[in-house]
């Protein structure tokens, strides 16, 4: 067996084989080492049993247009076409079994159809939510614009070669127009709630958007900048609800058949435990079972802190810049819990939340805060054949006075009591059940502190500050060896541009 | 309200201190003179026993298995080389290559070093010992510190310790006795003479000053202030912080900072060394292109500053203590460079100055004007450029 390789990618999750695919396009000699005996990362489909086979973490998404064609993704089975379900949030007074638009929201991704259900709840709001999605929509395009330029270097002086990029930004952002443009930028700071507010009066739409804001991260909607994380969650999703449920490993699946089909490797159970490093130059990486493969350039995709921190190293890295990484936010606090049912459930199919009101959001959110588990949780649920996925919020990943390794019980019992308010019949038709805590996204995922976006998305960490200041374009200070994950700029959610553009970097 | 801090000596030194001038050193009062003039002080330096309270130091025992990676790591000396007993005098930067603050790496154990510096450190040092087994203690106000400095120190410090030093070389340590009270004795100093830095816990202090005082009294022991210790430093050609160059910790601009080979402590960088320490990437690319500035020696012609005072019927007026003031360098209508400390130099009887020039300036030899004040008016009287130290006796090393 070789064991020089022209490039190695850490992980072989959506943005390491994203980078992987592109680069093995180009003709190099590209290895992919993933620790775990299956691909996929945070964007996979497993087998927990008989029959009950999920999204784990991220429930379906789809990777921007361009990575589809330029990596030729449908030759490779990648479901092209995305499938919009509605959003739909629940009523307690509502009951599946009658499920009419008088009961619950449900928000259609047609607007004129999700205009017709928001009626019953306020006609004003259902006037104007055209009007909100055209906003969110352009504000999605906007940052979209924004995730696919690398950042210049700041506060450090940056060339001409990255100002170009930042003149193509600029250009585009000029044509998005003025007034969508101030728009934009005045919304990324201001909590959900104060957005919600100026467009609707409804509690339960206001609720039911601001929900989106917060999910994955660790904040509620009151928190200062869940304006932007709502634009962020609205762009990858490409709207309010979840596309392509249940296939999120057919999206990685995909694209390691791309990996292979140009020539590219993937070993699996290949755990990666240390960079070697010469004079400051990434040389090769050293496996778990001691084995070392040599390389030109290495990538990783893992999260910036244990890529740096645990795989090269704080003795390898400059003072200050090890600073920067400690501080890093990660402050996971997302559990999963997914449910095998009998098939007589009656969660109705599309994005489901459990989002009553912008203030029990908030409550769910103060829990956090202070270490504790959400009594009372927001939830979102999805469903796909007899199986129900609950995205649970919030467990924080660092518990006060308590241990994850003992509350994965308390979490499943949290998340069916609080569906069972709204489907009584629920907890009789479970017939397995999976928990991930937080401690599991570590463990068994490898996301540092739980945190399903490697670093929250938070105005202090994007843009030019993601990773971390200074240090935005993929490059870190070990020559030869770049970031490709979540963790940078362009990163958090499923949609590859991460890995896409560590491409233009290589160059 | 900030008090200045008085050091275990001050008992002592405060008894002695006839002109009550006093300075600030790092937080604690010290003795700028203890006579009116400064020549009995300075010539105990030079021919006798200097006795000077250097307590302030700032002083951190670094320990653990990590100890000597995490100075390997933060200064520019191989400090994995060093043997137990050895001190390495070093500067340390910031990425950028450029100096934050240099001292002393003694290594008194194995896993045990002591580093001193002119500054508080302590986060520096806490940020680079990440993922590393290495506690890091600052004890300056615990550890008191006497610079015993002259030709005659050698055999005052036999009549008074335990063990003889006679056996203890250059930058090396050892641990003795006196009066039955431990101290670490380190060949180290600040003036460029034979000399010794005796290292003692706070509550030894007077114990330890009395005893040299009473058997050094045979040998011209003298208590001497750090303006004395300014004089004897830049004979010999050694700089301090804040005055010679400023830290990249305070620095406003760019130009302010300095890097070691600016500072003529190439002997130092050891680019050698193996791994990562802060800075090596920005040290290598100097090496490798030069640098712009550099710390050198200047001694003014006596007879060319002779003819300028004698255009107002002057003899030539000489300072009377080290000047830390900034004195520009010029060659022909351009300046040049500056010089940050300049000091009369009783022993050698030449002003001399420490002064930092630009590309290709610093060259040995080279012939330069510096400013003088006549009379209020500015001018510049003719120096050379001359290789540091000044004054070096053969007793220093030997």
């Amino acid at each position: 067996m070789t064991n020089h390789y022209n490039t190695i990618i850490i992980g072989a999750g959506h943005n390491g084989l994203a980078a992987a695919a592109y680069l093995a396009k180009q003709g190099r000699k590209v290895l992919v080492l993933e620790r775990r005996a299956i691909v996929g990362g945070s964007v996979v489909t497993e087998s927990f049993g008989d029959g009950f086979t999920v999204d784990s973490l991220h429930t379906g998404g789809i990777l921007r247009p361009d990575i589809i064609k330029d990596l030729k993704l449908a030759t490779h089975g990648l479901l092209v076409d995305t499938v919009h379900q509605p959003f739909i949030s629940l009523q307690p007074v509502g009951h599946a079994s009658s499920l009419t638009y008088r009961d619950h929201l449900v928000i259609d991704s047609n607007p004129v159809k999700a205009a017709e259900s928001i009626k019953h709840f306020s006609v004003k709001d259902a006037a104007r939510w055209p009007e909100f999605v055209r906003f969110m929509d352009k504000s999605a395009k906007i940052l979209n614009t924004a995730y696919a330029t690398i950042m210049p270097r700041l506060p450090m002086n940056f060339g001409v070669k990255e100002g170009f990029g930042l003149v193509d930004m600029g250009l585009s952002l000029r044509l998005a127009g003025r007034k969508d443009m101030l728009n934009f930028i005045r919304a990324l700071p201001m909590t959900a709630q104060e957005l919600v507010e100026e467009y609707f009066e409804s509690e339960i739409v206001k609720a039911a958007i601001a929900s989106v804001a917060i999910h994955g991260s660790t904040l509620g909607p009151m928190s200062a900048g869940t304006g932007y994380t709502l634009i962020h969650n609205w762009m990858n999703r490409g709207g309010l609800s979840h596309v392509n449920v249940g296939k999120a490993g057919e999206i990685t699946i995909a694209l390691a058949n791309a990996v292979k089909s140009f020539g590219g490797e993937i070993r699996t159970e290949a755990e990666v435990v240390n960079i070697k490093i010469e004079n400051q130059i990434a040389k090769g990486v050293v496996l778990a079972n001691g084995e070392e493969i040599s390389a030109n350039v290495i990538l990783s995709s893992a999260d910036p802190k244990h890529t740096l921190l645990k795989l090269v190293g704080p003795r390898e890295l400059p003072p200050e810049f090890v600073w920067h990484v400690q501080s890093i936010k990660m402050r996971g606090s997302v559990a999963k819990v997914h449910l095998l049912t009998d098939g007589s459930h009656e969660i109705p199919t599309g994005t489901v939340v459990v989002a009553p009101s912008v203030k029990y959001l908030e409550k769910a959110y103060d829990a956090a805060k202070y270490g504790e588990i959400s009594e009372q949780p927001y939830l979102e649920v999805t469903t796909s054949s007899n199986t129900v996925s609950i995205h649970f919020q919030f467990a924080p990943y660092v518990l006060k006075n308590r241990e994850w390794k003992v509350e994965s019980g308390n979490i499943y019992k949290l998340a069916t009591d609080t569906l069972n308010n709204y489907f009584p019949d629920l907890q009789s038709q479970i017939t397995n059940y999976h928990v991930i805590t937080p401690l599991d996204l570590e463990t068994t995922y490898g996301l540092s502190e739980g945190d399903l976006n490697h670093g929250q998305l938070m105005l202090d960490q994007f843009l030019f500050m993601r990773p971390i200041p200074g240090w935005s374009n993929h490059k870190t200070p070990i020559d030869n060896f770049y970031l490709c994950g979540s963790g940078v700029h362009s990163g958090g959610g499923v949609s590859g541009a991460a890995g896409r553009n560590v491409i233009k970097v290589l160059k | 309200m900030f008090n200045l801090k008085t050091t275990p000596f001050h008992e002592r030194t405060s008894a002695l201190c006839q002109p009550q001038n006093w300075r600030k050193w790092a937080g604690y009062f010290v003795v700028g003179s203890y006579e009116h003039v400064l020549d009995r002080e300075y010539w105990a330096i030079r021919n006798a026993a200097a006795l000077i309270d250097v307590t302030p130091l700032i002083k951190y025992i670094i320990q653990g298995k990590d100890a000597a990676a995490l100075l390997h790591r933060v200064t520019t000396r191989d400090i994995h080389k060093m043997k137990v007993g050895q001190v390495a005098y070093t500067g340390w930067c910031d990425e950028d290559g450029k100096m934050i603050d240099d001292g002393t790496v003694s290594r008194l154990e194995d896993r045990t070093f002591r580093l001193t510096a002119a500054e508080p450190n302590l986060r520096w040092l806490t940020m680079n010992a990440v993922g590393m087994d290495a506690s890091i203690t600052e004890v300056t106000d615990d550890m008191a510190a006497l610079s015993f400095q002259g030709p005659n120190t050698r055999k005052v410090l036999n009549l008074v310790c335990e063990k003889s030093v006679d056996d203890l070389k250059y930058f090396r340590l050892m641990t003795n006795k006196i009066k039955g009270v431990d101290v670490t004795i380190s060949r180290t100093g600040y003036t460029g003479d034979l000399g010794y830095e005796i290292w003692m816990n706070n509550k030894d202090a007077l114990k330890i000053w009395d005893a040299l005082m009473e058997v050094g009294a045979d040998y011209g022991i003298t208590p001497v202030g750090i303006l004395a210790m300014d004089m004897a430093r830049v004979e010999a050609g050694l700089f301090m912080l804040d005055v010679d160059y400023t830290s990249t910790t305070h620095a406003w601009i760019e130009s302010q900072k300095s890097s070691p080979f600016e500072l003529g402590l190439d002997w130092t960088v050891a680019l050698d060394k193996p791994g990562y320490f802060v800075g090596r990437r920005a040290l290598e690319r100097e090496k490798k292109n030069g640098s712009e500035w550099k710390m050198v020696g200047l001694a003014v012609d006596w007879v060319g500053m002779e003819d300028i005072f004698k255009r107002i019927d002057l003899p030539p007026q000489i300072p009377g203590s080290a000047i830390r003031a900034s004195l520009p360098v010029m060659v022909g209508n351009v300046q040049v460079g500056y010089a940050s400390t300049s000091t009369w130099s009783p022993l050698l009887k030449t002003y001399i100055a420490l002064a930092h020039l630009q590309r290709p300036y610093y060259e040995i030899g080279t012939d330069v004007r510096m400013e003088i004040t006549v009379e209020h008016h500015r001018q510049h009287a003719p120096a050379k450029v001359v290789k540091l130290p000044f004054y070096e006796p053969e007793w220093k090393k030997k």
